[in-house]
């Protein structure tokens, strides 16, 4: 069977003004997969999750979600995005959390999960109020079906977030830094869930700089700094035996 | 002695029932003005917040005559500027009252115009992401997530506009149309007395209390988040 790779990025290369921030990107993710993304900040973590996540115009390489291109490079070094019908087809296979959550203030943590089902996937509201049930249980906040975000904790209100994600049926989740703006107490809840999703072969990228969630829960580990990917591999590889000296530094540095 | 207060009663039923007609009048140029200048606010907030260079600086610049001159230079201006730019001999007759409204209505989508922005400029570029990411088209993000949002966050300050045009719509004396502040100012020479002038105060008071009523009554209904 032809396993195409659920995501594929080639030679990502993104500027912001005379910022060099991604200097040639290149790698895969394989349905099923949790992949942790880390490194020192200014490497490039962020922006690249936005660029793949359409947030952000892409300079230079190619970026493909199932076989289907988004992006590409032509031979002229001109930056070909895929139609917009297509676009929005892809951007429906993918779901982003955010580190400061984005929750709408003004909708009810159920109006959240529903609001983007309803008019962008076109759901029968009653699916798609059970469909955020479901997903409220999941992330163990059923009674809070009916609050406001501001009457949330930040854990909680992440952990609407991702429900807001998951109702959506990405093929593949997006995290950044997902757990940075909450206290150690709240990030673990917040960790639960993620792994949770784990367990179900949900393909996950989680930029993080959580290590022992990177070393427990991740299947692979890519270590980037300046704009590359400077090491990649299993967590016990990377963690107790890094090959790079510049993943060493920065791991030495944590621990 | 009862004769006295009967003449009185009587006098100040003429009054109020004089000051209620020009009122009525004030409250036309109100509404019209509302009406016209909150729309047109929206698009020339656009215009502003627009990348292209040659609308920015156009619109920026309508901003700044409309709200830099006096709203009464511009509802005199509204109103004999036709008559200079035509060739002599031509003229045209706009009717006072539309050449006011005119006035008024851009005067005030200017003000509007620089509140919206604020608004709309202050919420969160994340809202704009976690709208995109879940595959929200623009128009939907625009109206779903930001303006409802824009709106709580914009009621002081519209509320400030509203009461100040109540209270501007006696600026159309200049071109002679007969509001409220024009009646009180007559029949205080004619009577040789303050009251009416102080009746016209009362008149706007109330108006403004209602104004004020009824935003507080909308902040309270948008006051189930934060």
């Amino acid at each position: 069977m032809d396993n195409i790779p659920m995501l594929e990025v080639r030679g990502l290369c993104k500027n912001f003004e005379t910022n060099e921030v991604l200097s040639g990107v290149s790698f895969n993710i394989e349905k099923g997969e949790v992949v942790a993304v880390i490194g020192p900040s200014g490497s490039g973590k962020s922006t690249m999750l936005r660029c793949i996540n359409l947030l952000e115009r892409i300079d230079g390489g190619s970026i493909s979600i199932a076989g289907d291109m988004m992006v590409h490079t032509n031979n002229n070094k001109k930056v070909v995005y895929a139609q917009k019908s297509q676009l929005r087809k892809i951007r429906l296979r993918l779901g982003m959390v955010f580190q400061s959550f984005n929750l709408f203030p003004h909708f009810s943590v159920t109006q959240n999960i529903t609001e983007a089902q309803i008019h962008v996937a076109k759901k029968d509201p009653r699916n798609a109020a059970e469909t955020a049930n479901e997903l409220l249980k999941k992330v163990g906040l059923s009674d809070k079906a009916d609050a406001y975000p501001y009457q949330l904790s930040g854990g909680q209100c992440q952990r609407v977030a991702i429900a807001r994600a998951l109702a959506m049926n990405p093929d593949i989740l997006f995290f950044d830094e997902p757990t940075s703006a909450l206290d150690p107490e709240l990030t673990a809840e917040v960790l639960k869930v993620i792994q949770d999703l784990a367990a179900e072969h949900m393909t996950m990228v989680v930029v993080t700089h959580e290590m022992g969630f990177a070393r427990d829960v991740a299947d692979r580990v890519i270590f980037m700094d300046k704009g590359l990917i400077v090491e990649e591999g299993k967590p016990a590889n990377i963690f107790s035996n890094p090959q790079n000296g510049r993943t060493k530094a920065f791991l030495k540095s944590i621990f | 002695m009862l004769e006295n207060i009967d003449n009185i009663l009587q006098d100040l039923f003429r009054l109020f029932r004089l000051l209620g007609i020009g009122a009525l009048t004030s409250l036309k140029i109100f509404f019209l003005t509302l009406i016209f200048s909150m729309p047109l606010g929206l698009a020339v907030a656009f215009g502003r917040m627009s990348k292209n260079k040659l609308i920015n600086s156009i619109v920026r610049f309508f901003i700044l005559v409309m709200r830099g001159t006096p709203l009464i230079l511009q509802i005199m201006f509204i109103y004999y500027a036709p008559s200079f730019m035509l060739p002599e001999g031509m003229k045209i007759n706009i009717d006072r009252f539309v050449a006011a409204i005119i006035a008024f209505s851009l005067n005030y989508s200017a003000y509007f115009a620089e509140i919206y922005r604020g608004g709309i400029e202050s919420i969160s570029q994340g809202q704009y992401e976690a709208a995109a990411v879940l595959g929200f088209t623009k128009v939907q993000t625009f109206f779903k997530i930001i303006v409802p949002q824009v709106i709580k966050r914009i009621l002081p300050s519209i509320s400030n506009e509203v009461i100040t045009l109540v209270k501007d719509t006696a600026l159309v004396t200049t071109l002679g149309i007969s509001e409220l502040y024009r009646a009180a100012k007559n029949e205080a020479a004619r009577v040789f007395s303050t009251v009416p002038l102080f009746v016209a105060g009362l008149f706007y008071l109330f108006m403004n209390s209602i104004v004020t009523k009824i935003f507080d009554k909308i902040e309270k209904k948008l006051s189930y988040y934060r």
